[in-house]
């Protein structure tokens, strides 16, 4: 059961992450909370379809992003209407019978192609060497002499930056850089 | 719940879980971990759905050798920037539906039944004054939800609000408006014979020549200047008077009074239902709902006091109440029940 929720999150709702993101930029000013909208987003759905799956996915994957937005306009108490009569409008617009944007196999690769090619020259050779070829991360961490910690985390950077530009690329191309601006902030702190 | 550092966590694990030394009690640990909340379920799927999608680019590895990293570019160089991805010709499917649905919101018939519902009441009053009132006096009404212009003897307009009445007496001395309900704003023509007053009950607004609106409510009143100045005093003359320049907004509360000073622009806001809109700046709720209800039979009432200070901005037609209703639910934890005549507004508790 779990796995199914899990496979039909991935097929259902992740697939409008890009969808998602643009509405989510359209729509809310502040930038920086962008992401963290876009995860609490995730989990509301989540969470309400391990009760019972929506049978309208995409439709109720907007329904509840406007929701948590208004949710924040009103406890931020910076209301304006007419933001939220975009928020109406698109939620209209949501329901209009708008074609699945699902890549096609070479769309797909293209997309990861371009994905890969935006990673910084150290992760992109190692999350090459290591996903792509497959080389135990011990001896890539030899070749390149540095840690193997520092291999693993050049993985995880990378599968987060392929993951946020194959999903919803539209953070890189409306977002001005979002995600690298964290990157830099935080990019050297260790856990 | 920091989201970049469950995202962070969640790839964390996955980069260790590709690890050649990956063991079972690490799948143990990292179970725990998902189980703890849907926050961290929901991060992991994602990233593992692009690290599943990633294993694609093995196909692309073809033909290079061994160790060596493919410069950038090889893949996709020739039509990065020029080819249209899917999502912009999407994003601009969603601007021209967002602009359809914008124009397919008027409701021209609204407005025509406004503008002879007007018509047939000017004509009615015009007849009743005729029938009853000498040549230098008149009196003017206006019915729920219509505004009015008028053109007085002495070449000064005036233009009454919904549900609003004057009596105009004019005399060789004094030009005297008596606004015995709702609201009215004068374009006054200077006469240094003449002044221009108008009373409200127990008080009276004079000038000379100038811009105003002066608005009653039984004793209440709130007077705005958009031009030159008045003088607000007690038609007993006790008492003191005060000037009111342009921009000023004047308040009679309870026997209180409380002047502020605006821009003349943000005043003139205040009087934008001459041309059909109400216009509101961070404005209560109940004060918005105040406004809508003194064009319209249909009132709404707010019943839950809880959403009475909810900030109000934009602009809106006073003719719709409706489309201002719509999106109060859309936007706010409100819902709209209708009943009879009137619009109950209350807080929603339950949602989606």
């Amino acid at each position: 059961m779990k796995d199914n929720l899990d496979d039909w999150f991935v097929r259902e709702i992740l697939v409008h992450e890009d969808a998602l993101t643009r509405f989510l930029f359209r729509t809310w000013r502040h930038r920086d909370d962008i992401q963290e909208l876009r995860q609490e987003i995730y989990v509301r759905v989540y969470q309400a379809a391990q009760t019972s799956r929506p049978t309208a996915p995409k439709s109720f994957l907007f329904t509840t992003a406007r929701n948590l937005m208004t949710d924040r306009v009103r406890r931020a108490r910076i209301v304006s209407i007419e933001a939220v009569g975009d928020i109406e409008s698109l939620n209209v617009l949501m329901e209009n019978d708008t074609p699945e944007r699902r890549l096609s196999s070479r769309q797909e690769l293209r997309r990861l192609a371009e994905a890969f090619d935006r990673l910084p020259d150290r992760c992109r050779e190692i999350f090459w060497l290591c996903r792509v070829e497959e080389r135990p991360q011990k001896e890539v961490a030899a070749q390149l002499g540095i840690s193997r910690k520092a291999v693993e985390k050049q993985v995880a950077k990378g599968i987060r930056r392929i993951a946020e530009y194959y999903f919803g690329n539209s953070l890189d191309t409306a977002g001005g850089g979002l995600h690298k601006q964290h990157e830099d902030e935080h990019g050297q702190q260790t856990d | 719940m920091d989201s970049r550092r469950i995202e962070r966590t969640a790839a964390d694990w996955l980069a260790r879980r590709a690890s050649e030394d990956w063991c079972e009690a690490d799948e143990a640990r990292l179970e725990a971990w998902l189980a703890e909340s849907a926050a961290h379920r929901v991060a992991w799927l994602r990233l593992k759905a692009a690290w599943l999608k990633s294993d694609r680019l093995k196909a692309l590895g073809a033909g290079i050798p061994q160790g060596q990293i493919p410069e950038r570019g090889r893949w996709t160089s020739s039509t990065v920037a020029s080819a249209p991805t899917a999502g912009d010709s999407a994003a601009s499917g969603d601007e021209a539906a967002w602009r359809s649905n914008r124009h397919g919101k008027r409701q021209p018939w609204v407005r025509i039944a406004g503008m002879a519902a007007g018509l047939l009441l000017t004509i009615s009053a015009v007849w009743v004054l005729w029938q009853v009132r000498a040549v230098e006096s008149s009196r003017h009404y206006t019915e729920l939800g219509t505004v009015r212009d008028i053109s007085l003897t002495d070449g000064s307009q005036a233009t009454l609000g919904s549900a609003s009445g004057i009596e105009v007496s004019f005399s060789r001395h004094q030009r005297r408006i008596d606004l015995e309900q709702g609201e009215a704003y004068f374009d006054v023509v200077h006469d240094p014979d003449r002044v221009f007053e108008v009373r409200a009950g127990t008080r009276r607004i004079v000038a000379v020549g100038t811009r105003f609106s002066v608005r009653r409510n039984g004793g209440d009143l709130r007077v705005v200047v958009t031009e030159g100045s008045v003088r607000l005093e007690s038609v007993s003359g006790t008492g003191s008077a005060r000037l009111l320049t342009a921009g000023t907004v004047a308040r009679v509360d309870g026997g209180h009074m409380r002047v502020q000073e605006y821009p003349v622009e943000q005043a003139e806001e205040l009087l934008n239902w001459r041309d059909g809109f109400l216009v509101f700046r961070n404005t209560p709720l109940s004060e918005a709902v105040a406004e809508f209800n003194r064009y319209s039979s249909r009132k709404l009432v707010i019943i839950d006091p809880a959403i009475a200070d909810i900030p109000i901005g934009g602009n809106f037609r006073w003719n719709n109440a409706d489309a201002f209703v719509r999106l109060l639910e859309q936007g706010f934890d409100v819902r709209a029940r209708h009943h009879g005549h009137e619009v109950l507004l209350t807080s929603r508790v339950t949602r989606p």
